[in-house]
C-alpha cells in the first residue's frame, strides 16, 4: 500500500505542470543565486588577501621607530571568509571585517557591507541560504497542501477507505511522495555545491564533513514541513483552505516569528548604544592606572613597589625602562577593563540567544538558521570568538612592544628607536575558526529543539490523525 | 442589483466569520507592530537625552576648570585634559551631534538599526574615525524588525490574497454561479462588486485601527501627520486587489488561483527588490573597504614622516597664523593638526567614492522602483519615517560639515597660541539636525493607483473575452 501510494503520488506530482515549473524554478534561483555568491565570494577573498599582504608590509616596513609610536601605528586584522560561507551567508553582511588593533584601545570591527548598501537590501538578498530557508519551504506547502484534500473533494478517498486501506500507510506513501522528490533535488544542490566548492583553490580549507552536516540540517528542517503540511491537509476539508493555512504556518514560522523574537530580544537584552558603551570604559579607565599617566595614583603604588623589589631609589636606577613597564602594566590594566565590558555584552548576547531558542516552539526556521549558519561559520559566535582573538593578538603584540622598549633603553628615553627588523619579528595575524565539533557541541540545544520538532511533528501527523 | 449584492456579500462575510477575524487579526498585527516601532524610537529618543545631558555634566566640571586656571589656582587633572588648551576642549569635551527621530520614525526602522543616531565629533582623528555603525547583535539585523512597515508592505498583501483568492471560484466550485449565470450582469463587473466591497471593508478596518493603535501607543501627534502613510497603504492594498481581481478571471479554481497570487507576492516583494539590489550593487560596485583601509595607512604614514615640512606648508598657506607663530610654541598638536588637515584632503576622494556609489545605487533604485509595488512602498515609508538611505547620508554629511566647524572654530586658538577661556564656552559652535523633506509620497500614491486601475481595465477586457468566448461554470 505505501509502495503503490508511493508511485502514484510520484506520477500525479511528475505530470502536474504546476509542479514542474516550480522545480524548474527552484533550481534556477539556487544556480543562479549560488553563481552571484561564488563571484562574491571570490572577488572578497583576493581582496582579502591583497589587504592581509599589504597591511603586514605596512607594519614591517615601518622603519626605525620608537616602539609606542609603532604601537600607536598599529595593524589590522581581517576576517577571513569560509567556503560555506557561500551557501549560508549569515550575518557576514553586518558584522564589520577588520579591527584596528593599537595601542590602549580595543576596536569594534569596521564596516559592514550593510552599511555601504541601499534599504533595499533589508528586502533580502538572492542567496543559496535565501533559497533553502524561504523558497523550498514554499515548494514544500506547494507540493503537499493538496495530499488529502484532492482525495475528498474528487471522493476517491470514500474508494480508499472501503478498501481497507490503513491510515497510516496512506499518510506514510504520501509522505515519502513528498519527500523524495525533495530529497533529491536538495541532494543534488548539496553535491553540485560541494564539487564547486572543492574546484575553489587557496581559500580556506573545504569540509565535506561540515557540508553534510549543514545538508542533515536542511533535510530535518524540511521533514518538519512536510509533516505539518500534510497534517493540515489530512485535516481540512478543502484544498483552499488547507493551502490557506499551510501558507500561514510558513509566514508565521519563517518571517512573522524571527521578526518578533528580533524586536523582543532587543527590547529585553538591550547593548549599550556605541557612544555609552565607550563612555562606561573611559569611566572605569579613569579609576584605573593610565599608561600615560605618572599623576595617577595607582601608578605611583606601582612605582613604590617596584623601587622596593629592586632595592632602588630612583626609577633611573632600574636595569629596564620604567616608562615602558608602566605603560605594559598599564596595557594589562586596560585589557582588563575591556574584557569586563565585553563580557557584559556577551552575557546579553547569550541572554538574546536563550530568547531565540525559547521562540523556537513556534518556528523551526529559528533552530535551523542558527545551526546553518554556525556550521557555515558565518554566525554572531564566530564574529565574537574572531574578534576574541583579535583581541588576545593585540595584548600580544602590546607585550611585544612594550617589552622591546622596557628592555632596551632606560627611564626618560623617550627618543629611543627599536631597529628596522624589530616589527618582523612579531608573527601576523592569523585565525582559525572553531572546529566542527566545537560547533556541534556548542549548537546542542539547537539540535536538541530541531529533533524535538521532528519528532513532535511526525507524532502530531501520525498518531493524531487516525481517520481522515 | 448592486444594493442586493452588497447587503448578501456583507452578510455572507460577517457569517462565515472573515470580518470579525480579519479585524481582529489586523488589529494584533498593527498593535504588536505600532508598539515596537514606539519602543525603538523611544530608546532612541533616551539614548539622545542622556548623551546631552552627559555634555551638560562634563561642561559644568570645564567651566569649573577654567575659572579655577583663570584665577590662577591649581587643577587636579592631567595637565593635557585642562580645558585651557583647545585642543583639549575638541577632544575631550566635544559636542553631540544627534539625528532626532521625527514624527513618523515608529512607522518604519528603514536603515535605523543600523546606525548610530549620534556621534561627538573631536577635533583630532580623521572623518573615517567617525564610526555611524551601532554595536548590535547582527541577528537582529538579519531577521529584521516586525514594525508597520513590516505588516503594510509583506502581511497586508497576504491578508488580502486570503480575502479574495476564491472570490468567483468559489462560487464555481459550490455551484452557485450557475444561478449567477442567469443574472443580467457581466462576469467582471459582478467580481469586481464583490472586490469593492471587500476593499471597502478592509480600508474602513484599516483605518479604524490605525487611528485606535495610533491613540494606544500614546502619541502625542495629530492623527492627520498618519495621513500620508495611510495614502501610501490605501494605494498598495488597492494593487493587490486589483492583481486579485485578475487572477481571480484569468487563472481557475480556489488553489490555482491562491498558488498564482503568492507566486506574484514571492515575485513583487522578494524577487524583484533583491534582483535589483543585486544589479544595483554590480553595475555601481561599492570600492573594496579593506583595500581603502590600505590606502588610509599609506597616506598617514606618509604625512606623519613629513609633519615638520607640512607644518611650514600649512603655516605659508595660513599666514594670519604664522604671525603670531614666531616659530615658537610649537607644539605636538600644531604639526599633528596640520598633517591630519592634510590626510583628510588626501582621503577625501577615497570617501566620496564610497557615497558617491551609494548614491549612484540609490538613484538607480528610484529609477527601478516602478517594477514593484512593494519596493515603491518600501521607500515611501522610509522616507516618511526619516529612515532612509538618503537620511543618513544627509546626516553623515552634516556631521562632517560640523566637525570641520569645530575644528576650525577652535584652530585659530591653537596656531594663534590663545588659551581657551570661560568667555569662549559661549560660543562654542552646536549641532542642528536638518531633516530631509519627503515629497514624493502624493506622486507614488498616484501611481500606484494608476497601476491598480490598468489592471483593472485590463481585467474587464479579459472578462468579456473570456465570458463570451468560454463556458464560465466550468473553469
Amino acid at each position: 500500500m505505501i509502495h503503490s501510494t508511493f508511485i502514484k503520488e510520484l506520477k500525479e506530482l511528475s505530470r502536474d505542470g504546476r509542479v514542474r515549473i516550480s522545480f524548474l524554478i527552484v533550481v534556477l534561483l539556487m544556480a543562479v543565486a549560488t553563481w552571484i555568491s561564488k563571484s562574491q565570494y571570490t572577488t572578497i577573498n583576493e581582496q582579502y588577501q591583497e589587504a592581509e599582504t599589504a597591511e603586514r608590509h605596512i607594519w614591517e616596513a615601518q622603519g626605525e621607530k620608537n616602539p609606542h609610536s609603532a604601537a600607536h601605528y598599529g595593524t589590522y586584522a581581517f576576517k577571513p571568509k569560509y567556503p560555506l560561507s557561500l551557501v549560508d551567508h549569515g550575518v557576514d553582511k553586518f558584522t564589520g571585517t577588520s579591527i584596528f588593533l593599537e595601542a590602549h584601545k580595543r576596536n569594534e570591527a569596521q564596516f559592514s557591507k550593510a552599511a555601504d548598501q541601499t534599504g533595499l537590501a533589508r528586502f533580502g538578498d538572492l542567496t543559496p541560504d535565501f533559497v533553502l530557508l524561504f523558497i523550498l519551504p514554499l515548494l514544500i506547502v506547494f507540493l503537499g497542501y493538496n495530499a488529502f484534500t484532492k482525495e475528498k473533494e474528487m471522493g476517491t478517498l470514500v474508494l480508499l477507505k472501503s478498501q481497507g486501506t490503513p491510515v497510516g500507510k496512506l499518510i506514510f506513501g504520501k509522505w515519502l511522495g513528498i519527500f523524495t522528490p525533495i530529497f533529491i533535488t536538495v541532494a543534488l544542490l548539496f553535491i553540485v555545491a560541494g564539487i564547486v566548492l572543492s574546484n575553489l583553490n587557496d581559500f580556506g580549507v573545504f569540509s565535506w564533513t561540515s557540508l553534510g552536516v549543514m545538508f542533515l540540517v536542511y533535510l530535518a528542517y524540511y521533514i518538519i514541513f512536510i509533516n505539518l503540511v500534510l497534517f493540515i491537509s489530512s485535516k481540512m476539508k478543502k484544498s483552499g483552505i488547507s493551502l490557506v493555512l499551510s501558507l500561514g504556518a510558513w509566514i508565521l514560522a519563517c518571517l512573522a516569528v524571527p521578526k518578533a523574537a528580533s524586536n523582543m530580544a532587543e527590547s529585553q537584552y538591550p547593548y549599550p548604544t556605541r557612544q555609552e558603551f565607550a563612555a562606561s570604559i573611559t569611566k572605569d579607565q579613569k579609576s584605573g592606572i593610565d599608561g600615560h599617566d605618572p599623576w595617577n595614583k595607582q601608578a605611583k603604588m606601582l612605582e613604590n613597589e617596584v623601587l622596593k623589589q629592586h632595592n632602588v631609589d630612583s626609577l633611573e636606577q632600574l636595569p629596564f625602562n620604567f616608562d615602558a613597564y608602566r605603560m605594559q602594566k598599564g596595557e594589562e590594566h586596560t585589557a582588563e577593563i575591556y574584557f569586563k565590558h565585553y563580557k557584559h555584552l556577551k552575557t546579553q548576547f547569550e541572554q538574546q540567544s536563550k530568547l531565540y531558542r525559547n521562540l523556537a516552539v513556534l518556528s523551526p526556521f529559528l533552530p535551523t538558521r542558527f545551526m546553518s549558519m554556525a556550521v557555515a561559520n558565518t554566525d554572531y559566535s564566530t564574529h565574537w570568538d574572531f574578534a576574541d582573538a583579535a583581541e588576545t593578538y593585540r595584548v600580544d603584540l602590546q607585550a611585544f612592544l612594550n617589552g622591546n622598549f622596557a628592555e632596551n633603553s632606560s627611564y626618560g628615553e623617550w627618543s629611543y628607536r627599536a631597529d628596522e627588523s624589530t616589527w618582523k619579528e612579531m608573527p601576523a595575524f592569523d585565525y582559525d575558526p572553531p572546529e566542527l565539533s566545537e560547533i556541534l557541541s556548542r549548537n546542542s540545544s539547537n539540535s536538541a529543539i530541531l529533533s524535538a520538532w521532528i519528532l513532535g511533528s511526525f507524532s502530531l501527523l501520525f498518531f493524531t490523525t487516525k481517520k481522515l | 442589483m448592486y444594493k442586493f449584492n452588497f447587503i448578501y456579500e456583507l452578510k455572507g462575510l460577517l457569517r462565515n466569520g472573515w470580518i470579525q477575524l480579519l479585524s481582529l487579526l489586523l488589529f494584533a498585527l498593527f498593535f504588536f507592530a505600532f508598539y515596537n516601532g514606539h519602543e525603538k524610537v523611544n530608546k532612541r529618543k533616551s539614548d539622545i537625552l542622556a548623551a546631552h545631558q552627559e555634555v551638560q555634566e562634563s561642561d559644568q566640571v570645564m567651566l569649573k576648570q577654567l575659572d579655577s586656571v583663570e584665577r590662577g589656582m591649581e587643577v587636579t587633572a592631567s595637565p593635557w585634559t585642562i580645558p585651557s588648551k583647545p585642543m583639549a576642549v575638541g577632544n575631550y569635551h566635544p559636542r553631540v551631534a544627534a539625528m532626532d527621530p521625527s514624527n513618523l520614525a515608529f512607522i518604519s526602522t528603514g536603515q535605523s538599526d543600523l546606525f548610530t543616531h549620534y556621534v561627538k565629533p573631536k577635533t583630532s582623528g580623521d572623518d573615517l574615525a567617525l564610526n555611524f555603525t551601532e554595536i548590535t547583535n547582527p541577528v537582529q539585523q538579519l531577521f529584521g524588525s516586525f514594525d508597520p512597515a513590516f505588516v503594510i508592505i509583506f502581511l497586508l498583501p497576504l491578508i488580502i490574497i486570503a480575502f479574495t483568492y476564491n472570490v468567483l471560484s468559489s462560487e464555481r466550485e459550490s455551484g452557485t454561479l450557475r444561478l449567477l449565470a442567469s443574472q443580467p450582469i457581466s462576469l467582471a463587473s459582478w467580481v469586481l462588486q464583490k472586490m469593492v466591497i471587500r476593499l471597502f471593508w478592509i480600508l474602513v478596518m484599516i483605518s479604524v485601527i490605525l487611528t485606535i493603535v495610533f491613540y494606544i501607543n500614546g502619541s502625542d501627534r495629530s492623527i492627520a501627520s498618519l495621513l500620508p502613510v495611510f495614502g501610501v497603504t490605501a494605494g498598495y492594498i488597492l494593487f493587490w486587489f486589483a492583481l486579485a481581481f485578475i487572477v481571480n478571471l484569468w487563472v481557475g479554481s480556489s488553489a490555482k488561483n491562491a498558488i498564482a497570487l503568492i507566486g506574484l507576492w514571492l515575485l513583487f516583494v522578494l524577487l524583484i527588490p533583491s534582483t535589483l539590489n543585486q544589479m544595483g550593487s554590480t553595475l555601481y560596485p561599492m570600492p573594496s573597504r579593506t583595500l581603502m583601509i590600505n590606502q588610509l595607512r599609506n597616506a598617514k604614514a606618509e604625512a606623519t614622516k613629513k609633519q615638520d615640512e607640512i607644518l611650514d606648508n600649512f603655516l605659508r598657506d595660513h599666514p594670519e597664523y604664522a604671525i603670531n607663530d614666531p616659530n615658537q610654541g610649537r607644539s605636538f598638536y600644531h604639526r599633528y593638526m596640520a598633517s591630519q588637515q592634510l590626510v583628510r584632503e588626501e582621503l577625501q576622494p577615497v570617501i566620496q567614492k564610497f557615497e558617491g556609489q551609494l548614491q549612484n545605487q540609490q538613484q538607480w533604485i528610484s529609477q527601478l522602483k516602478w517594477l514593484s509595488p512593494a519596493i515603491i512602498v518600501q521607500q515611501e515609508l522610509n522616507a516618511l519615517a526619516g529612515t532612509s538611505t538618503r537620511d543618513y547620508e544627509s546626516y553623515r554629511k552634516q556631521v562632517t560639515a560640523f566637525a570641520e566647524t569645530w575644528r576650525q572654530h577652535l584652530l585659530p586658538f591653537l596656531y594663534n597660541n590663545q588659551p581657551f577661556s570661560s568667555q569662549d564656552y559661549k560660543n562654542l559652535p552646536v549641532f542642528e539636525y536638518v531633516s530631509l523633506e519627503s515629497d514624493s509620497t502624493a506622486k507614488s500614491t498616484l501611481v500606484l493607483a494608476m497601476i491598480a486601475l490598468g489592471l483593472v481595465g485590463l481585467g474587464f477586457v479579459k472578462g468579456m473575452a473570456y465570458q463570451s468566448s468560454r463556458n464560465i461554470i466550468t473553469p
